[in-house]
């Protein structure tokens, strides 16, 4: 990099700075500074619980249609037995062991189909977290924007863009879902921590 | 008896919903209804026959610890139990939700097994299982 580059960078940080400090702004700069690791926390959960629930959803299809084509492929088979001979079908059992298999499998993929569903439930979970990082978004945005009206020249200035509605109707009244609960006190990490805590107060 | 319960679902994610509803018809409470809010809930308890609410907390509009307030202090809904299921973590928001008169507290991500678990518990303490 020329180095009257170089000293023209420099020279720009600085009245940056300056800029910042006189405005009264350096705190807020901090502010945004420190909410974008949280964003990024928050990213990163919500690509870790929708990797789970697609790894779940697929690992349960596999069992699921493991399940179903055994019990095709058997469906076939005693149906040629039938044909062949049906009294020698019932008679030899297999007609009742296909039952007894049928309705276990369908137990099972039953058991299968419940997990899928539940698996959905990151809508939910990431649902409520991706609001929280579009209203930090939101304000990290609407802050920059008054930064630059701030410190443009005067004939330069425009009229302030109001903030989206939609963002103020995002921003959440609670916490949600706690992306990093470790060596956090104040939050449970599971069910047992809730029954434990109720329990303790003696609800 | 509990077969017959008519069961409120209050979330405003409609994933979730169903998810709820689904389990409790797995586990034999086919009768319910559904809201996206307090607010909507609300309306229909007042407008129909619930033995039983399960509510999210974090809502638009009217919260479940609004929704939880507002029926505990109507004489007709006050008996119905409450349980609460939610993504909200902090011990504090369980305390309160348990000192406002929840019957019950479930975080999300939960299982099939923790709501059978928690609805028969709070059934039987009432009488109503």
């Amino acid at each position: 990099m020329p180095a009257d580059v170089h000293q023209s960078i420099g020279v720009l940080t600085r009245q940056l700075h300056d800029a910042l400090n006189g405005l009264g702004l350096t705190d807020k700069v901090k502010g945004w500074a420190g909410e974008i690791p949280d964003a990024k926390s928050r990213l990163s959960y919500i690509a870790r619980l929708t990797g789970e629930a697609a790894e779940k959803v697929l690992n349960r299809v596999d069992q699921a249609k493991a399940q179903h084509d055994h019990i095709a492929a058997e469906t076939r088979r005693i149906g040629a037995l039938i044909v062949k001979d049906p009294v020698a079908a019932v008679a030899k059992g297999h007609v009742m062991n296909f039952l007894t298999d049928v309705e276990a499998a369908t137990q099972q993929v039953d058991q299968h189909l419940t997990e899928i569903m539940m698996a959905q439930d990151f809508h939910d979970l990431t649902g409520q977290v991706i609001a929280k990082v579009v209203t930090l978004v939101a304000n990290v945005e609407e802050q920059l924007v008054q930064l630059l009206i701030q410190t443009a020249p005067a004939d330069a200035v425009v009229k302030a863009p109001t903030p989206p509605a939609a963002a103020a109707e995002l921003k959440p009244v609670l916490e949600g879902p706690v992306v990093c609960p470790e060596g956090n006190p104040d939050v449970v990490t599971g069910q047992s921590e809730v029954d434990d805590l109720l329990a303790s107060l003696g609800f | 008896m509990a077969n017959e319960l008519r069961f409120l679902v209050v979330d405003d994610f409609s994933t979730m919903r169903r998810i709820v509803r689904n389990l409790l018809k797995e586990s034999g409470y086919t009768e319910g209804d559904e809201a996206e809010d307090g607010v909507v809930a609300l309306q229909k308890l007042r407008n129909s026959n619930f033995d039983f609410v399960v509510s999210d907390i974090n809502m638009p509009n009217m919260n479940g610890f609004q929704l939880l307030s507002e029926i505990k202090k109507d004489e007709k809904l006050k008996h119905i139990p409450v349980l609460m299921v939610t993504a909200e973590a902090r011990k504090e928001d369980i305390v309160l939700a348990a000192q406002s008169g929840a019957a019950g507290y479930i975080v999300k991500p939960f299982t099939k097994a923790t709501l059978e678990d928690k609805v028969s518990l709070i059934l039987t303490k009432l009488g109503l299982k």
